[in-house]
């Protein structure tokens, strides 16, 4: 657990000596401020419909898209330059299995994308200032980025363990991102019902839609939760394929 | 304290160490030579556990790595060839890192760190970013790092490599230095190290070991033949000879030139041959500038024990290879 504690601290304060991570973190301000600018300029026009504005913050698409590639690129560092360097040589003969350093290193890069989340907590306060702010969907709704974000960093992990280049890694992982993101909307192109059904539980909107409404459903919990230990499995085996071969 | 048994491992079906078995006891020194390529990191690599191995076992502080991996690495501390610290850390918050990773208790982090960068003299850079240390203190952090949980197994992996003659002398009496709380294996492919820092050497050349013992027992393996430098005023054409002609003589060569003669001799065992070399001098009106028994370096025994295989290999033609070149040497003791 020490051994853990301190390779998620070192991970999570490397993004912050390092202008990658100033980079994501002012890019990412950039984009989620833009979006909720246009957002409650929207709702200053008579047209627009009645809408939950924090609800509409986390479902639009726009931002996914950018989360996505934000994802793609903490996470395509995390054993990539560790296997480049030669420093996973130290990680890997001390005293802490394969799935430690995995799961550590992701749980790093998921603070990290957390952290990004951080300044935004000033838009609902802002909001509840000029008006009723439901605070229940808001913090359902940052439970359900939280999950989703772990979906995506797992999934970067993942590919991170498979090479020692980190831009093949960043587009790995953006596949396997959009993979996860896109099986979900496969969905409305199926024939069959049942398998409409099932795969609505792998739609990240609707799986968005169903959090900032403040509906916190166990079964999307679980499908996120199973597929990070997936993706972190698969990432411990590649990454033990490597001391045999 | 560390035991390795008929440790083999093959890439992709070529065999990189055969069968290397080897045990280093409580507080010694063992030195692991052997040119570029011979297999020594990958058997450095089995044996942390960072390869697994093809075939047979590696016991750490008498606890099986196969076995119990997280246990037998917690008496080891190991500092890798390719030494890759994270540039972007400052020298002290990488050894409390290297700590915590081996579970160092939290309140004797403080305390065991210290203690690691005063022992490597790199307590004066604890605050400087890792990156922009010079190679010599990068080398000495590293080792901070692989000892500061007091392993009772230090590997090092070539740990003068790349290092300023300076430096180099720092870190082996350094090394010397660390065998009071630690057994120490440590690979290298220069001679002279070995000679000072090692107790025991185990010679390795493509993947086997060829030879072990201590520095004295493997010098003295080869200082049965006796040898002896001659040189000799102006050109003597007939010089070598005639030498070889002398009794007790086994061979005889002529090197260089430019104003004198200079004859390396061979004798067999047991011989002295400066006599008869000066009552020939004398007989034949030479006159004999020096006459010098040749001490026999380890790097001779180096040089013979890891080139005979190339020689064969180049010098004859497939199929009528010297069937005593693939046999180790007499006197080769392994795990002794």
């Amino acid at each position: 657990m020490r051994a853990f504690l301190a390779i998620v601290k070192r991970e999570f304060f490397s993004y912050f000596v390092s202008p990658l991570g100033y980079l994501v973190l002012t890019s990412f301000l950039l984009v989620s401020g833009w979006v909720f600018m246009v957002l409650v300029g929207a709702l200053n026009s008579p047209e627009t419909p009645r809408m939950a504005l924090m609800s509409t913050f986390f479902t639009n698409v726009f931002q996914w898209i950018f989360l996505m590639l934000v994802s793609a690129i903490i996470a395509m560092r995390l054993l990539t330059e560790e296997r480049r360097s030669g420093s996973i040589e130290t990680l890997l003969t001390a005293p802490v299995s394969e799935a430690t350093v995995v799961s550590a290193k992701f749980a790093g890069a998921w603070c990290f994308f957390l952290f990004l989340f951080v300044p935004t907590a000033l838009y609902p306060l802002l909001l509840s200032r000029f008006g009723g702010l439901d605070m229940g969907p808001v913090l359902a709704g940052y439970l359900g980025i939280a999950l989703v974000g772990a979906l995506f960093i797992s999934a970067g992990t993942f590919a991170s363990a498979l090479t020692k280049n980190q831009i093949v890694a960043a587009i790995l992982a953006f596949v396997l991102i959009l993979g996860t993101f896109i099986i979900g909307v496969a969905r409305d192109f199926l024939p069959f019902p049942g398998m409409r059904d099932a795969l609505s539980y792998l739609n990240i909107l609707e799986h968005m839609d169903d959090f900032s409404r403040g509906i916190v459903d166990t079964r999307r919990i679980l499908y996120v939760v199973s597929t990070v230990v997936f993706f972190l499995f698969l990432s411990t085996r590649a990454l033990e394929a490597n001391k045999g071969r | 304290m560390l035991e390795a048994h008929g440790l083999s491992k093959s890439f992709y079906g070529t065999p990189a160490v055969t069968d290397v078995s080897f045990r280093v006891e409580s507080g010694e020194i063992l030195g692991f030579l052997g040119p570029n390529g011979a297999g020594k990191t990958t058997t450095m690599r089995m044996i942390t556990g960072f390869l697994t191995p093809t075939a047979g076992r590696v016991t750490l502080a008498d606890v099986d790595l196969a076995e119990n991996p997280i246990l037998a690495k917690r008496s080891l501390g190991y500092l890798p060839e390719t030494l890759a610290l994270y540039p972007e850390m400052r020298v002290r918050e990488y050894v409390a890192f290297r700590a915590e990773l081996c579970g160092v208790a939290r309140r004797d982090v403080k305390a065991r760190v210290d203690e690691a960068l005063g022992k490597c003299f790199v307590d004066d850079v604890a605050a400087k970013p890792i990156g922009n240390l010079s190679k010599g203190y990068r080398q000495r952090v590293g080792l901070a790092g692989a000892l500061v949980h007091k392993p009772k197994v230090l590997v090092l992996d070539e740990p003068t490599v790349g290092l300023d003659p300076r430096q180099i002398v720092k870190v082996r009496a350094l090394i010397r230095d660390l065998r009071k709380d630690h057994t120490i294996l440590l690979s290298t492919h220069i001679l002279p190290e070995v000679e000072l820092v090692c107790d025991r050497i185990l010679i390795i050349d493509k993947g086997r070991i060829v030879a072990s013992g201590t520095p004295e027992t493997l010098r003295h393996q080869m200082s049965q033949t006796p040898s002896v430098t001659v040189a000799l005023k102006g050109e003597v054409p007939e010089a070598d000879g005639v030498l070889r002609q002398l009794p007790g003589v086994a061979g005889a060569s002529r090197i260089g030139a430019g104003g004198e003669t200079r004859v390396i001799l061979e004798g067999v065992p047991g011989t002295d041959l400066r006599e008869s070399v000066f009552r020939e001098s004398v007989l034949r009106g030479w006159t004999l500038l020096e006459l010098t028994p040749r001490e026999v370096s380890l790097e001779d025994v180096f040089v013979r024990l890891v080139s005979r295989d190339a020689a064969v290999e180049s010098d004859t033609l497939p199929g009528a290879l010297d069937p005593d070149a693939t046999t180790p040497p007499q006197g080769t003791e392994v795990g002794a």
